[in-house]
């Protein structure tokens, strides 16, 4: 071997490896963003971020589901009863009043995903109940019984006109 | 805590040792030039070129009705897509530009000899599998130009005897380039860089049991050698950093001067652009394909144009060492050689006109000329440098070489060197 | 490969190129967003008609900052996400012009010459001897000339007449490339950091290198 293992690095070669090694690093980990970046959404893909509904046409005590995001979105016309039974109680096992859960009471907007591990509940009797592993929801989406660990999500949206609303934005 | 986790490793699996003899402790000739840079940069367009493919291909759709607005979606939708895919797109050319600067060098120093014919055939592996995989890398946009490249060079398959026309619809799966063709090129595109892989892999282990070899010809890797690390390593580094300037500015400020014009617009079969050339990296073997009027003739003039380089260990002859620099006819021959290239380059990317075929023909006859010469050129001027007297440091090179333990490159003829 | 020759001729050697005999000069485009909004005004009156631009959805307008409510005005009642697709069906133009006439998104781009060409082209119709309609560039076009450069010979008019294909052109450039400026800018920062590394490698290369004597 022809290198002379005695001659030390002293501390001025020592510094200029390591701001090249710091550069270059920096650099490489800089160059991977783009690279992660393609990964998330595209601009196609968040261009469908909204979805406008027409309420027009659904009675009282009538369901819908919606896309938004790809995802199911329960819209639920409740009937005076229904109102009357959700304000009245403050949820099961994770307490939410329902006026916090509704921007016009006789309106309930929910994603349809059960937040145990995201299979779509089923509207049965009063409320929503989740074949998966037994979760079960109120008229208000909140967990009444089973695994899910939180109620029902609601979507940001917002009534354009008194029955039109738009899902995805506030 | 380290320390025990390398103990525990290498009590199960050789890693220090492999890092030590083969990575930082690797035995390397200290007098090798910038020349020696391009297997490296190779090494890292290869995984540039996987990186980015992989990353594309999570936008791109293989489908004739799909692929060339999947495109559009990546160049104008996706975040950074018009980034990944100019990426590739200029990769692929930096890629042939490296290997062919890797060849040039090996021509130059007579890398190819005995002892490392198998680096060079292996290498040779390599290069066809590049090149397949550049070509069938080109039909997946689905433009115009992919389309009629991918037309024409299956068509050259025409050529195998007696069963060429099933073979060419073999190929396609279609009886012309179609869907069927676009899905398995994409398959195969996928694939292919993965063998490439692997070959590189034997290539390296060929390199590592023969060493480097080095600008004097001669086996310095047992003698004169300095580690790999840090010495190669910081020149490999310093190279790379050179090679990123040259790529990345191609990359955001001429992207499209490596894509053709009418590549933007989608493939129609019904339509053959007016003026067709391949990629510039096939561009001289494809000035032979059309020097020769015969069909099957031009498909084996190219084919046998790119095999050529195989035979360069048993082409010369001479016992000289360090190549052309010690050897004045083959480095004339080789810079005649290059520039012969370049003519058949502008042959290939130039509309055939009489001249222009009279041009390619002559510039063919000289490219399979120069490998078929090179056995009495080399013999001739082996003889006369020795009868000239060799210059005094290529003498002393062959005394050393004599004196060294390690066996001698080539078989020696007695009474030719003292 | 040959595009490349072709900037390089542009811009080093401050040439010109030929395309079917005639002469195309380096008009270069003009990226601003005023041009840029000019240009997509008449494209949509002078282009739209015939022609889509299949690749560009109005979002993309919006989002690259073009007047909201210019691109809203375009748009109609059509969706933020519609692409701008030509008014005219595509048997209707068969039946006119024997073809449909091409899309625009990658025009710039699918011709030799990019930019020169296409504008070289808006500007080269002149009436010919016999009094026929033509085109210096592209003759055997079927596009009627739509800027009207073919009866005026007044060099005023004909000056605002360029104007216009130049801003048409500028447009389509950005519509073949919209990430342009986006890309420049990016590279303007590695290049400045590569030299900075590559300078940092050479050093270290030179020190390492320098142990050994």
């Amino acid at each position: 071997m022809a290198e002379n293992d005695t001659v030390g690095d002293t501390g001025r070669r020592k510094f200029l490896i390591k701001v090249t090694a710091v550069a270059g690093g920096a650099g490489a980990a800089v160059a991977c963003l783009p690279f992660i970046s393609s990964m998330n959404p595209s601009a196609d893909v968040l261009a469908k971020a909204t979805t406008e509904f027409d309420l027009t046409g659904m009675n009282p005590g009538d369901m819908r589901t919606v896309a938004w995001q790809g995802k199911p979105v329960f819209i639920l016309r409740r009937t005076p009863e229904q109102i009357a039974a959700m304000e009245a109680s403050n949820g099961g096992l994770y307490p939410e009043p329902d006026q916090q859960r509704v921007k016009q009471p006789e309106w309930l907007v929910v994603v349809g995903v059960c937040t145990h591990m995201g299979c779509v509940p089923n509207k049965e009797g009063p409320g929503w109940t989740c074949h998966c592993h037994g979760s079960q929801y109120d008229d208000s989406g909140r967990v009444t019984r089973g695994p899910a660990p939180k109620n029902l999500e609601v979507p940001p949206y917002r009534f354009i006109t008194a029955d039109k609303i738009v899902i995805g934005e506030a | 805590m380290q320390n025990k986790l390398i103990k525990w490793i290498d009590h199960r699996f050789p890693l220090t040792n492999f890092v030590k003899h083969e990575l930082t402790g690797y035995p390397t000739p200290r007098n090798l030039s910038y020349w020696w840079n391009f297997g490296f940069l190779a090494g890292f367009v290869l995984v540039l070129q996987v990186v980015t493919g992989i990353f594309l291909a999570m936008h791109y759709k293989p489908d004739a009705t799909l692929s060339f607005d999947s495109i559009q979606h990546i160049m104008r939708d996706v975040n950074y897509g018009w980034l990944l895919r100019y990426m590739h797109a200029t990769g692929a050319s930096a890629f042939f530009l490296v290997i062919y600067i890797h060849m040039a060098r090996t021509l130059y120093y007579g890398s190819y000899r005995a002892p490392r014919e198998l680096m060079w055939w292996t290498g040779q592996g390599l290069l066809l599998m590049l090149m397949a995989t550049a070509f069938m890398g080109y039909l997946l946009p689905w433009g115009q130009m992919s389309f009629w490249g991918a037309t024409v060079i299956t068509n050259l398959f025409r050529a195998t005897p007696y069963i060429g026309d099933q073979v060419v619809v073999w190929l396609r799966g279609d009886y012309t380039v179609g869907d069927a063709t676009l899905t398995r090129f994409f398959a195969l595109h996928y694939l292919f860089p993965f063998l490439i892989i692997g070959g590189v892999v034997v290539h390296l282990v060929a390199l590592h049991t023969v060493k480097s070899s080095n600008p004097s010809g001669i086996d310095l890797a047992a003698r004169d050698n300095i580690p790999f690390h840090p010495y190669f390593t910081s020149k490999d580094f310093y190279g790379l950093g050179l090679f990123l300037i040259v790529y990345c500015s191609f990359v955001f400020f001429f992207p499209d001067s490596m894509i053709e014009p009418a590549n933007n617009i989608p493939a129609n079969p019904m339509q053959t652009p007016t003026h067709i050339v391949p990629e510039w990296y096939f561009l001289p073997f494809y000035a032979i394909l059309r020097s020769v009027p015969n069909m099957v003739g031009g498909v084996a003039a190219m084919g046998l144009s790119v095999m050529m380089f195989a035979f360069m260990p048993f082409l010369d002859r001479s016992r000289i060492p360090g190549g052309a620099s010690n050897r004045p006819i083959v480095r004339i021959g080789f810079y005649l050689f290059l520039l012969n290239m370049l003519v058949l380059g502008y042959v290939g990317a130039t509309p055939p006109t009489d001249q222009i075929i009279l041009v390619g023909q002559v510039a063919t006859l000289f490219y399979f000329g120069s490998f078929l010469l090179i056995p009495f050129i080399s013999i001739a001027e082996e003889r006369w440098l020795i009868k000239r007297g060799l210059p005094p440091e290529v003498e002393a090179l062959i005394a050393s070489e004599a004196r060294g333990k390690i066996k001698l490159p080539f078989r020696r003829r007695s009474g030719d060197i003292k | 490969m040959r595009k490349f020759i072709v900037i390089l001729m542009l811009y080093c050697f401050n040439s010109v190129v030929h395309a079917e005999d005639v002469r195309l000069g380096n008009i270069g485009v003009d990226a601003s967003l005023p041009a840029l909004e000019r240009g997509a005004d008449l494209l949509m009156n002078a282009c739209h008609n015939c022609h889509s631009l299949k690749y560009v959805r109005y979002r993309d307008l919006s989002a690259f900052g073009f007047d909201k409510k210019k691109v809203d005005g375009w748009r109609g009642d059509q969706p933020p996400e519609a692409a701008l697709i030509g008014l005219l069906a595509d048997e209707s133009a068969v039946q006119m012009f024997g073809k449909v006439p091409p899309d625009l998104s990658l025009m710039i781009k699918a011709r030799e010459g990019g930019e020169n060409y296409v504008y070289s082209y808006l500007i080269g119709y002149y009436i010919t001897p016999e009094g026929l309609l033509s085109n210096h560039v592209f003759p055997e076009t079927k596009m009627p000339d739509v800027l009207g450069v073919s009866g005026v010979t007044d060099p005023v008019q004909r000056t605002e007449i360029q104007g216009k294909a130049h801003d048409i052109v500028s447009f389509l450039a950005w519509a073949a490339d919209p990430h342009q400026e986006e890309r420049h800018r990016l590279g303007y920062y590695v290049m400045v950091y590569l030299l900075v590394l590559t300078a940092l490698l050479f050093a270290v290369k030179n020190q390492i290198w320098s142990r050994l004597k």
